[in-house]
């Protein structure tokens, strides 16, 4: 029996420790079908109430419909689950940066409940973010379960969100660029295999339960060089549209964030407004695929004039879904917005001149998506993937490369950082793997402190502390006071050499005499970047630390020199 | 406003060697190239803010802050006055006598800089030997506006516990709002003390003007 045990043991050892590849790649799959079965789940939940609230539509009344749903999803993330609201993409992206990818179990499920509740009920929101945030605490706790490292656990977040955006959209390949894109911000060879299987896994899983329900069907396209022009001007127009949009969503949420009401009398404000929109403009309602399927496949029929108006209808009841209160992302909405700007613009077109020969609506309602998404998210990859997959064919990549780096380029002009990483920079919390912050940030003080430093009393003449520098190599020399030990200054040797050299001195002195007082000193709560900013503007090579009026050591460039040179190599080689 | 490759390599505090290299790694906003490379002002303050570096353009700023003017050692005694003739036999009597015809310490102080004096006494003597005590307080005091040295020569010799034993006739009183300065004329007076001349004009209780241009004389061969 031990033998067998023996046995298994080296199997496992070599299998899961010594590579951990193999290891990685299974729990990556089983992540990757979890995190589909979370947003398989998520989407038929939400096509069932939606159609079971469908007859209760005509009713005057209807209008309290998102209201209720907004009130029932803040009180349950409030009191319930006891989570903040908002999409939660910033949190994954943050928990990554900082803390290896470690998310809470209820993650998995809290912003699923409250984005169905918010989205079922007619809010405008979209379904993807909370399942990306579903995924990633599914691939975090799995790794948690199975006490993986933090670098193994990012990759299971990795691959949670790319199975949960893969089944979704039926789209391996933007579940995968996603998550390397947007949630973890490296392409690295260790990541990449696992989450591209995740995401292979998570498409399987929703094809497995729903063939026929795709989201989007694949429609060809044909495309001519006639696009080339009008895909450009109409990539200018959807930049203009994603900071727009960016920017409604940032003010409301100021607007009620400084609002001074509970939290369930804002979801009941922000519900009736989108409720009162939705009556006029039942296409800003809920997560609206039906609607993008529909202007796809050229079976749209709205006004020009109205399609211009439902893309502000839309931004705006967005912006009060997520801003006061409701639960669920900004993916949906951004495709909704991009195809609606798309057949807008088409018309647009038709509507000067009449004879032109463009490529349907269907493929301006695509091009306009790649735009929003590209604009809005700063991920142009992402955009044209999703894109190109959800046509199911190659036929329109040239338009829409041209409308997604125009206008990623044009917004990332205009505002330099995205709709998911603004928040963490305003907070100096965007700290990808590799740059400056991230080290900064993962060096404490703690590691950089040099310890072992002699303290004298302050009473010390100063004949005594010539004999006790002849024996020592320290160039610092810090002064405590004799019965409590508070310090008091420091000595430094370069200040003091004139006066070593003249015995004339020596018995007149105490140290309190000569100390430097003035000295800057840092605290173990002072960040890496702080001290280092002290440092840099007065001058200084070294700087003392004091905790508690207690002297601990000394943090000196050298040894943040050769700290930071090492976190590099560990952090930017490649496994 | 435009500066040139050494003018940024001053502010960055980089050699123009490493400006040159960013240049050609493209990482430099560079307004004009050719032979003459020049930045725009504006540019490099949006580069600069962007990756978190501090670039000061303000014209005065002191690269090296200028060492601090230290006072001159006859300015000092010049301030504090010369005094003749103190009486007392014992240490705390002629640091009180002395104290009392102080004319820069004020009235209200007096007792506060006697005891401050004495505790430094009672903590290790101030008498460096050949018959001179240096005594000062171990702290600032802060209604001084300037450095002053007050020189005592007392009536009669008094018993110090210099460690020579030899007994005192003259007293230094080195009077600083500001520890550094004190280091400063303590080194310089423990340099004019050295000199054998010296103490031997010093024991002729020369008169305040005299005394004066003896340590100008002194002070001059002092590089300190």
């Amino acid at each position: 029996m031990s033998k067998i045990k023996n046995w298994y043991m080296q199997i496992y050892h070599k299998l899961f420790h010594l590579d951990d590849r193999l290891l990685l790649i299974i729990v990556g799959s089983i992540a990757g079908m979890c995190s589909g079965l979370a947003a398989v789940a998520l989407r038929l939940s939400l096509e069932h109430v939606f159609e079971w609230l469908h007859p209760f539509r005509q009713y005057g009344w209807a209008f309290v419909l998102p209201a209720v749903g907004a009130v029932l999803s803040s009180f349950y993330l409030e009191k319930i689950a006891r989570e903040g609201a908002g999409h939660g993409v910033p949190e994954v992206i943050y928990s990554v940066s900082r803390y290896g990818g470690l998310l809470r179990f209820r993650s998995s499920y809290s912003r699923l409940i409250a984005s169905f509740l918010t989205i079922g009920s007619g809010g405008s929101a979209g379904p993807e973010a909370p399942v990306v945030m579903s995924g990633s605490a599914i691939g975090s706790n799995l790794a948690k379960f199975l006490g993986l490292n933090d670098r193994q656990r990012i990759t299971l977040v990795g691959c949670g969100t790319a199975g949960a955006i893969a089944a979704i959209f039926n789209a391996p390949i933007a579940g995968l660029v996603f998550s390397v894109e947007v949630i973890l911000g490296e392409w690295k060879f260790v990541n990449i295999i696992p989450i591209a299987i995740a995401a292979v896994a998570g498409t399987q899983v929703s094809h497995a339960i729903i063939p026929e329900q795709v989201i989007f069907n694949h429609i060809p396209f044909a495309v001519s060089y006639n696009d080339i022009f009008p895909s450009i001007c109409l990539a200018g127009v959807t930049a203009l549209i994603s900071i727009v949009f960016t920017k409604t969503l940032r003010q409301t949420k100021k607007i009620a964030q400084k609002t001074s009401l509970s939290f369930w009398s804002k979801a009941l404000l922000g519900g009736c407004t989108v409720g009162l929109i939705g009556i006029y403009m039942p296409v800003v309602l809920g997560e609206g695929y039906h609607f993008i399927q529909s202007m796809i496949s050229g079976t749209f029929s709205m006004g020009v004039f109205v399609i211009f108006v439902a893309v502000f209808a839309k931004i705006f009841a967005t912006a009060i879904t997520l801003g006061w209160g409701g639960s669920g992302g900004i993916f949906a909405p951004s495709l909704l917005i991009g195809s609606l700007i798309g057949i807008f613009f088409h018309k647009f077109i038709l509507l000067i001149f009449p004879n032109v020969e463009i490529a349907k609506e269907g493929a301006y309602a695509l091009f306009g998506m790649t735009g929003i998404i590209s604009g809005v998210m700063q991920a142009p990859l992402t955009g044209i993937f999703l894109i190109v997959e959800i046509t199911g064919g190659y036929e329109t990549i040239l338009p829409l490369i041209l409308v997604s780096s125009i206008s990623s380029t044009m917004s990332h002009y205009i505002e330099p950082a995205s709709f998911y990483f603004k928040e963490l920079i305003e907070r100096g919390q965007f700290l990808r793997p590799g740059t400056d912050e991230r080290i900064l940030a993962d060096l404490n003080l703690g590691e950089l402190i040099e310890t072992g430093y002699d303290t004298f009393s302050e009473n010390m003449v100063f004949r005594d502390f010539i004999e006790a520098l002849k024996s020592s190599n320290q160039n610092f020399f810090p002064v405590i006071e004799d019965d409590t030990g508070v310090y008091k200054g420091v000595i430094q040797i370069s200040a003091i050499r004139k006066y070593v050299l003249d015995p004339g001195v020596y018995d007149m002195i105490f140290l309190n005499q000569i100390m430097d007082t003035d000295v800057l000193t840092a605290s173990l709560e002072n960040g890496l970047q702080e001290v280092l900013d002290m440092m840099e503007n007065n001058n200084m090579d070294t700087i003392p630390v004091v905790e508690h009026e207690r002297f601990v050591g000394m943090i000196s460039k050298n040894r943040i020199l050769d700290l930071y040179r090492r976190e590099l190599i560990m952090q930017t080689s490649v496994y | 406003m435009e500066l040139s490759v050494l003018e940024l390599s001053k502010r960055l505090g980089v050699t123009p060697i490493t400006i040159e290299r960013w240049l050609r790694q493209g990482n430099l906003p560079v307004s004009s190239k050719g032979t003459h490379c020049r930045f725009n002002k504006k540019d490099l303050e949006n580069w600069a803010s962007k990756r978190n570096i501090s670039l000061d353009f303000s014209e005065n700023k002191n690269l090296s802050s200028p060492e601090k003017e230290h006072p001159l050692l006859s300015a000092a005694i010049q301030d504090g006055g010369v005094y003749y003739d103190i009486k007392g036999d014992n240490v705390h009597q002629v640091l009180k006598n002395s104290i009392d015809k102080f004319t820069v310490i004020p009235q209200d102080f007096k007792d506060d800089l006697f005891d401050r004096l004495a505790r430094r006494e009672a903590a290790l003597s101030t008498g460096i030997g050949k018959g001179i005590a240096i005594p000062h307080p171990r702290e600032q005091l802060h209604y001084l506006t300037s450095p002053v040295i007050c020189v005592s020569f007392l009536d009669h010799p008094v018993d110090y516990n210099a460690l020579d034993q030899k007994q005192v006739f003259v007293l230094f009183f080195i009077l600083c709002p500001d520890l550094k300065l004190h280091l400063h004329l303590l080194s310089a007076l423990s340099f004019c003390l050295k000199d054998f001349q010296f103490i031997q004009f010093l024991e002729q209780k020369p008169a305040a003007g005299l005394l004066i241009k003896k340590i100008e004389f002194l002070q001059q061969r002092n590089t300190i």
